[in-house]
């Protein structure tokens, strides 16, 4: 009998499983443990994580380390993965002429259309002058409120109002003449003075109509055909507001520009192309598909692109002690998608929603330094170290004790920084491939696209399903259900969507509702997950056709997401494929196929018994 | 803790049918200000209150008692000192919805009124 644990070293977790493998081949598994990797895989640095996972699988399985002949880790080649995200579009208002942010409580409702006047200098409007009144800082709204009604008493006719304060309805419901109101301006004083502006605020329930129409503001402007053309931008940016201010000044417009976007070289084996980054992800997949396979990519210098490529290659050469110009990046994956962005010149923080590509790129090397790490766990461990095979081949041994499952077989390693697949046919070599962007880059899409600035919260958004905080004591789940409490939801989480994670609910600071969370956070998984799956199945299927695949075996930490996988066996349903996540030895789950493989792995190779049956535990010939 | 309201029945029918929150304070001149802007804030989100008067109690206690008072469940105490305390039928009563000084009145406010509307609560910092 021979007492070996198998290591597999991912990028975010090291797995171990303990063996027994009898003298005619028998493989008795005794346990298993996990830990967080210590420092990049295929390191050095991964020593205290490995050690620390193998004393406890012993520990597990109660066995001592002294009775251990070996141990079996993974040739794991350092695999990095960088992100970046090109903004493409940008919304700038020059002069300030437009207040498009959505208040919660505008007052009043219609459309008002005057001259800008600061509320000191009501008093000396002359009766008869349309104004729009703007209210700083610092103005009480009773005192608001007094000052209109005297003016409109003089026979000033003030037409609507900006304010400064969470005050709207306040004002409005003192007037004798209700006018619409639009509050939360926080920079009040930069509204300019003495020009034409309208004020609309919709009723409750509707979005306005006439500021967020081009010819509905050309009316209330009487603008020319060319004057229309320019303001068009404005009217596109308030719609679906209930309320809305536009200030016509007259050099000040709002451009709607498309930032020169850096531009990248992707370098295939037989041509290379060069696409510019604003032509969106579609046209840049589509080039780094006519290129493949990929030797090489190079961003354009001083750009986002070019610097997050840089980056990759640095760390990437630090790691390996290859000289930075002999780092390649081998694949990249394109994602669409908008971010939030603060309007340069809006006056009440607005956003606006401009378009952008998020870039994952991938290095691999195949010298990663494993001797050294082999040799160090060696000191460490006191016990024989094998670099036992390459990791994508392990995978597959430890994907085929899945019950249920037959060669040929396909694996999809759902990682957190790469989409790996690899495809065993009938015969015994194995084919496998890396792909850029898995669970980190659908962490970054849910991030900048619910525009949260914290990637700890979008984690846990992609990680667990959403709820609402309908009240005090229930919550309704994603799915429509109910969920009652005996003791009372902390207040911060009233009336905000939440998330449901394994250490309580965690409420989401935005305005976004359950609906929209949702649909951004499956979306960004679709187009990292199920675009990655195809194209890698495409890569590593026999003549590139993904219908000579028989089984599709998910594993890996992302396989244990609530919905990817399901979302994956989806899209290859047409295929005729059986897709469904790993079960690795009847009772793993998608986790430890890797080192699950190493000791079948191990196993065949030290005993001679002619073709066995790698997958299961009674070593069945295989016909 | 209840107060003792004016015995006219047909104001009390009306109080009591009538959707509102309820808001019982301390009866003190410096508090004047306070509670302005305290339905200020209810006034701004568009949310009925009414306004009741006590003469003993903490804020947390005539809170608990406005809220159960109040057909929405939901009520404002504000104690002598001018402390407020924004609570909910439903709630235990030492475990009130929001507490907070004078100067957060108008955010106290426009979260009690957000307590009936179901809208998220507004930092209370501003």
């Amino acid at each position: 009998m021979t007492l070996v644990v198998g290591v597999d070293i991912g990028n975010s977790t090291t797995e171990a499983c303990a063996a027994e493998i009898g003298e005619d081949g028998a493989i008795r598994y005794l346990s298993e443990a996990l830990t967080r990797t210590s420092g990049v895989k295929g390191t050095t640095e991964n020593v205290a994580g490995v050690v620390d996972v193998v004393r406890r699988a012993l520990t597990a399985a109660g066995r001592e380390c002294g009775e251990l002949d070996a141990v079996l880790v993974n040739e794991a080649t350092p695999v990095i993965s960088g992100l970046a995200m090109e903004t493409i579009t940008e919304t700038i208002i020059t002069e300030s002429t437009m207040i498009g942010h959505n208040p919660e409580t505008p007052g009043g409702v219609g459309l008002g259309m005057g001259s800008t006047v600061p509320f000191a200098d009501l008093p000396g409007c002359v009766a008869g002058s349309a104004v729009i009144c703007v209210i700083g800082a610092g103005v009480d709204f009773e005192d608001a409120a007094a000052g209109i009604n005297a003016a409109t008493a003089r026979g000033v006719k003030v037409t609507g109002a900006v304010v400064h304060a969470d005050d709207a309805n306040l004002i409005a419901n003192r007037l004798r003449h209700p006018i619409p109101i639009v509050d939360e301006v926080t920079l009040v004083e930069k509204v300019p003075l003495d020009m034409p502006a309208a004020v609309e605020v919709a009723e409750q329930g509707h979005a306005i109509r006439t500021l967020s129409n081009s010819y509905g503001i050309a009316t209330v402007f009487e603008l020319d055909a060319e004057q229309t053309r320019v303001i068009a931008p404005v009217a596109r940016a308030l719609v679906g507001n209930r309320s809305a201010v536009v200030v016509r000044t007259p050099a000040g417009d709002v451009t709607d520009r498309r930032i020169p976007a850096g531009s990248l070289t992707l370098i295939g084996e037989k041509t290379r192309h060069t696409v510019t980054m604003d032509a969106g992800a579609a046209h840049i997949m589509e080039t780094a598909r006519r290129v493949a396979p990929l030797a090489d990519a190079v961003g354009e210098p001083g750009t986002h692109v070019g610097g997050m490529l840089a980056r990759v290659r640095d760390t990437m050469s630090e790691l390996t002690a290859m000289p930075v110009g002999e780092v390649r990046i081998r694949d990249v994956l394109a994602a669409d998608t908008f971010v939030p962005q603060r309007v340069t010149g809006g006056l009440a923080g607005e956003f606006a929603l401009e378009n952008a590509v998020a870039l994952a790129a991938m290095v691999r090397t195949s010298k990663g330094p494993m001797k050294l790490l082999a040799a160090e766990l060696r000191d460490a461990l006191g016990v024989d170290v094998l670099i036992a095979g390459v990791e994508a081949d392990m995978a597959v041994l430890g994907a085929l004790t899945t019950p249920g499952t037959d060669r040929p077989v396909a694996i999809l390693d759902l990682g957190g920084g790469s989409t790996d697949a690899a495809v065993a046919a009938d015969g015994t070599d194995i084919h496998s491939v890396h792909m850029a962007g898995a669970g980190d880059l659908v962490t970054k899409l849910i991030d900048s696209e619910l525009g949260l600035d914290d990637l700890d919260l979008a984690e846990e958004i992609k990680k667990f399903p959403l709820a609402k905080a309908e009240s005090f004591f229930h919550l309704r789940l994603e799915d429509g259900t109910v969920r009652f409490f005996d003791d009372p939801l902390p207040a911060d989480t009233f009336a905000r969507v939440v998330v449901l994670t394994d250490t309580g609910l965690h409420p989401i600071p935005t305005r976004h509702g359950v609906e929209r969370i949702r649909q951004v956070r499956r979306e960004a998984k679709r187009r990292v997950f199920v675009v990655n799956a195809l194209r890698a199945l495409e890569r590593v299927a026999p003549g590139g056709n993904i219908r000579q695949i028989d089984f599709v075996v998910a594993l890996g930490g992302s396989a244990l997401d609530f919905e990817i996988p399901d979302m994956i066996a989806d899209s290859l349903a047409e295929y005729g494929i059986v897709c469904g996540t790993g079960n690795v030895r009847g009772c793993q789950g998608p986790r430890n196929a890797v080192a699950t493989g190493l000791v079948a792995g191990y196993a065949l190779s030290t005993t001679y018994a002619g073709p066995v049956a790698v997958g299961t535990q009674s070593c069945a010939p295989r016909p | 803790m209840r107060p003792t309201p004016v015995n006219d029945r047909r104001a009390e029918r009306a109080r009591r049918t009538r959707p509102a929150v309820v808001v019982l304070h301390q009866v003190c001149p410096d508090n004047r200000y306070c509670l302005r802007e305290i339905y200020a804030g209810m006034e701004e989100e568009g949310v009925p209150f009414g306004v009741e008067e006590a003469q003993t109690g903490s804020a947390a206690e005539l809170a608990h008692a406005a809220a159960h008072a109040s057909t929405l469940d939901v009520g404002v105490g504000v104690d002598a000192a001018g402390n407020i305390c924004v609570h909910h039928a439903k709630l235990p009563p030492d475990a009130p919805a929001l507490t907070g000084p004078p100067q957060h009145a108008r955010s106290l406010g426009h979260n009690a009124a957000r307590l009936v509307t179901g809208i998220p609560f507004k930092n209370v910092a501003q």
